[in-house]
């Protein structure tokens, strides 16, 4: 038996106890002398009568010292723990229902799901209620949110809310729903505080947030939560596509495009699984992929669209135990024609890093795929700023500072800078100078490798190489003469020379919020220096790398379900943004001015979301459900009890009675009502006491 | 002056804001005289003797020779009396007899009272004394009939202040050993002493065949305690202090109270002794009834 108070602040009311004290003494002290004839009556009184008096006086003030304190007591709410029995006086409950609505709880049967078996779960839990007690209810979809802010002390609230409930597309997040429901029953005062996660228990959803301890998040003396955990069980083994992504061929016919599909298999047993792909809706292609338990297979699909206009496009796996997760969406935008500028010599001679570059970005000079103007070094500074997506100095010797000044700009308003170096570079103008770049990437010197050192990817993984690597080497063999040895901070690095140090290298020198990338190559294109001009490699290099310091293709976004879809707009006016829901909704999202980003936080199902304006698209957004969600095997007891250490935790088994399991371990009395009765008693006392006694 | 005009001087708070001591007396006396006319008690002539002129068939032995000396005429003396009482008033004048919860002080009600008997005895040809008396006795005037007394013993009374505690039981005895010839003593006084000493001296007066009344005087708040709030009672006379709740022990007070006067009264009576008591609100015929039925029974 141990007594605890749920209100302890009030036990600081207790000190007011002392009032009838200061009240007496003052009072006593404010007593009036009256000169009387004699007090020969008064002393023969003293011995029986006025002693008595004076033991009523202090019988008094312990009566309202007890009363006060006995008030105080009873608004601190003690209560008595042990073993609780029904009835007046039992320790009241709150109760935290987190019920998982995430995509996984779709899975199950016609007649029944485990979301529908979970929400009958929940019902009985509600039904626990009695008077006096509180209920919470929290979904443990992604996000995890409050269905019932504030909480409720009726029953039929409680459960009305738990009948309203959907399951949804949305990730298991048991760990922010446990957080949610500790915080709601934070708030609580009540000695019994439980919570209840009720749902299929996937594993991939008890990642918490945080490994510490628990500690109690309310007043010292009440006590942690009780956790019960009652799973729902459903069909485990399922097929999933974890992702699906469009890109476009580099060096191929144009409005050529590769689909590239993952799919994972969580089942015990393998197989081939048929994939399809779906453009605008008409399937164009189909492949099979060989599964087995618990491997990932992908798919490739190559398809041909027109590079004008939008494209939404699906993967779709066949029907098996989870629906939901054999969709995967993916949007193809228009192929973008970026304004490149080259910056290359006042007298630029055939053959030069200018001539290379503008040759390897626009072979055939139609600009299909990038605009390349060209200017000297002397006229750099005079272009319109915006205009250029990237901006390549192909070693043009020194320039003026009106140059490097709009070569900042440019930067610092997010665009790229491509630096080639080669002969006419001039270390300590370099070094000294203003281009953006140049104090992240502080060249020592210049090496020279007459026999020559090949060039290797500093980054095996890096995108930029993506079908460019063959193990550890480039697929072209690239020798490097010359290069310059440079020290690179906060670099990205690319390409390498052993011996000599980074070749390529990208950096992010403004420190403006949207500024733009600058990357280094600091070896040359002529052969003096390297076969970069004369391999294969510098086409696909150079398309890419101005690609990404042009910045990413506007209208095109990915998110999760329940995770916000944000998208990257280019108007041609400002105006209302509305968004067509997978569902065919159309509903307004957004008010743009030109370039904008561009949020949209409600993603409650899977499909494209298309951004317009009066109806022209102008980003299409990508939303699947989680792909940790397709794994739906649930966590083992021992996982979860190490999730929820530090919580009293109970495991209840499915066909057990929820009742007498969860009612026969509440504990507690509360003995506010006693100390009330006390303190009323005591009142009754004192009036009996302190009344008149006039003659 | 009308009837009701003189009635009102029988109010004690009227009295005490008369000027001096010889008009609060008289004032008292025709007060009381006037109601006297209306009373059981008419005929009874307290005025001065008055003198006729001798008609035929007048007992002799009435003819006022005196006046017949001076006038060469016979005059008879009508309803003269001719008495030899002796009054002796006796002024307690302790601290405790300062006490006083309303415009009256029970000292200067007991003044005032002796004033007017003093001047109601004087006026009916008796010789009057005054003690003064606290712990022991301040002031003794022996009995006199000259006119000279009344101004003589209501300048005392003037000047009578509230001194120290009180023996009385000690001053009646130093008294009684003084006074040979038989009398009437007039106690006026609060007997805030212990009975058993106060009593004793009073039956010494009796022993001496002296008729004695004593007038009790009292203040209203020490036969009723009636105080509402705590306080610190200090004792006049002592200056000892006691706290104590007014309301909790009230009735015990005015029971224990009840119990002392009722035994004054029962030993007084036993000893025939006239005992009078009088609140400081009472008007002041009722003393002046109490004394002059006494003096009627001295014939």
């Amino acid at each position: 038996m141990n007594l605890t108070f749920l209100n302890s602040a009030f036990l600081f009311a207790a000190s007011a106890a002392i009032l009838p004290l200061v009240i007496h003494l003052i009072s006593r002290r404010r007593v009036e002398t009256v000169d009387f004839s004699s007090l020969r009556f008064l002393k023969e009184l003293e011995r029986r009568k006025i002693r008595r008096v004076r033991i009523r006086q202090i019988l008094l003030l312990v009566v309202r010292t007890l009363a006060i304190l006995a008030l105080a007591v009873a608004a601190a709410r003690p209560t008595l723990s042990g073993p609780a029995a029904g009835g007046a006086g039992r320790a009241r409950t709150s109760v935290a229902i987190v019920l998982d609505t995430s995509a996984s709880t779709l899975r199950g049967g016609e007649e029944s799901t485990v979301f529908s078996s979970a929400a009958a779960a929940a019902a009985e839990i509600a039904g626990l209620m009695d008077e006096g007690d509180q209920g919470f209810l929290v979904t443990a979809g992604s996000p995890p949110e409050s269905a019932l802010e504030g909480g409720t002390f009726s029953r039929g609230i409680l459960s009305g809310a738990v009948g309203e409930l959907e399951p949804g597309f949305g990730a298991t997040d048991y760990g922010g729903a446990l957080e949610l429901a500790e915080s709601a029953l934070s708030t609580s005062r009540n000695m019994n505080r439980e919570i209840y996660v009720v749902g299929d228990l996937q594993q991939t959803g008890w990642r918490m947030t945080t490994g510490e301890p628990r500690r109690s998040s309310g007043s010292p003396p009440v006590a942690l939560p009780r956790v019960y955990v009652v799973p729902v069980s459903g069909p485990v083994g399922n097929v999933g596509l974890v992702s699906a992504a469009a890109t476009r061929k580099y060096g191929g016919s144009e409005g050529l495009y590769s689909v590239a599909a993952d799919a994972i298999n969580h089942g015990r047993v393998g197989g081939e699984t048929q994939l399809r792909l779906f453009i605008d809706g008409v399937q164009v292609g189909q492949a099979g992929v060989e599964l087995a338990p618990g491997a990932v297979g992908s798919a490739s699909f190559a398809v041909v669209v027109d590079e004008s206009t939008w494209h939404s496009g699906r993967v779709e796996l066949p029907p098996d135990a989870l629906a939901a997760d054999n969709r995967c969406y993916f949007a193809i935008p228009p192929a973008r024609r970026e304004e490149v500028l080259i910056v290359g010599p006042d007298q630029e001679d055939e053959g030069g890093e200018a001539y290379y570059l503008e040759h390897a970005l626009d072979p055939a000079g139609e600009g299909d795929r990038f605009r390349v103007s060209t200017v000297g070094a002397s006229r750099l500074g005079n272009q319109e700023q915006g205009r250029f997506g990237a901006v390549i100095l192909a070693d043009p010797g020194r320039v003026s500072v009106e140059a490097e000044r709009w070569l900042d700009a440019h930067v610092r308003s997010g665009g790229g800078l491509w630096v080639v170096l080669g002969g006419r570079t001039d270390v300590r103008s370099w070094n000294d100078g203003g281009i953006p770049g140049a104090s992240l990437v502080r060249i020592r010197e210049l090496c020279e490798r007459p026999s020559g050192s090949r060039l290797v990817p500093s980054s095996y993984g890096h995108r930029l190489l993506d079908g460019l690597v063959f193990g550890e080497r480039l697929v072209d063999e690239i020798v490097v003469r010359r290069s310059f040895a440079a020290e690179v901070n906060d670099a990205e690095e690319i390409l390498d020379v052993p011996g000599i140090g980074p070749a390529l290298a990208i950096v992010r020198p403004s420190d403006a919020p949207h500024g733009g990338e600058v990357s280094v190559l600091l070896t040359g294109l002529d052969a003096s220096w390297s076969d970069l001009a004369r391999s294969g490699f510098l086409v696909p290099l150079a398309h890419r790398l101005v690609d990404r310091l042009a910045g990413p293709a506007a209208g095109v976004g990915h998110a999760v379900v329940g995770e916000e879809l944000s998208v990257e707009v280019d108007m041609a006016r400002p105006g209302r943004v509305d968004v067509t829901l997978p569902d065919g909704r159309v509903v307004p999202a957004a008010v743009g001015h030109r370039r904008a980003t561009i949020g949209w936080p409600h993603t409650h199902a899977p499909g494209i979301y298309a951004f317009s304006l009066d109806g022209a698209t102008l980003a299409l957004g990508a939303v699947n459900v989680d792909p940790k969600e397709s794994d739906l095997t649930p966590a083992s007891r021992r996982d979860i009890e190490e999730q929820l250490e530090g919580l009293d935790c109970a495991f209840i088994d499915p066909g057990v009675d929820i009742g007498g399991q969860v009612l026969a371990a509440r504990r507690g009395r509360e003995l506010w009502r006693v100390f009330v009765y006390v303190a009323l008693a005591l009142v009754a006392l004192e009036m009996f006491l302190a009344r008149p006694r006039v003659a | 002056m009308s009837q009701e005009t003189y009635r009102r001087f029988l109010d004690p708070a009227t009295v005490s804001k008369l000027a001096t001591m010889e008009l609060r007396a008289r004032l008292v006396v025709e007060g009381f005289v006037t109601g006297l006319h209306k009373s059981p008690y008419k005929g009874f002539s307290v005025e001065f003797a008055e003198h006729r002129q001798y008609m035929p068939g007048d007992p002799l032995k009435h003819i006022d020779w005196n006046v017949y000396g001076k006038t060469d005429r016979f005059y008879v003396k009508e309803y003269e009396e001719e008495t030899n009482l002796r009054g002796y008033v006796l002024l307690d004048a302790s601290a405790s007899m300062a006490y006083g919860s309303g415009d009256v002080v029970k000292l200067e009600y007991a003044r005032y009272l002796a004033a007017a008997l003093i001047y109601l005895m004087l006026k009916q040809q008796d010789s009057v004394g005054l003690l003064v008396f606290d712990e022991a006795v301040r002031d003794f005037f022996p009995p006199r009939s000259n006119p000279r007394q009344l101004h003589v013993l209501l300048s005392e009374l003037d000047r009578a202040k509230p001194s120290s505690a009180t023996d009385i039981g000690l001053v009646l005895h130093d008294l009684a050993k003084r006074v040979r010839r038989r009398g009437l003593v007039v106690l006026i006084s609060d007997l805030l002493d212990d009975p058993d000493e106060v009593l004793p001296g009073l039956r010494h007066f009796r022993h001496l065949k002296h008729e004695v009344v004593v007038f009790h005087v009292l203040d209203p708040r020490e036969a009723e305690f009636g105080f509402d709030v705590d306080a610190t009672f200090r004792d006049l006379e002592t200056g000892e202090l006691m706290t104590t709740e007014p309301f909790s022990i009230r009735r015990d007070y005015v029971r224990a109270v009840d119990d002392w006067m009722d035994r004054l009264k029962r030993e007084c009576a036993e000893s025939r002794i006239d005992y009078v008591p009088i609140l400081t609100s009472t008007p002041y015929d009722r003393a002046l009834f109490s004394y002059l039925e006494k003096r009627k029974r001295l014939g």
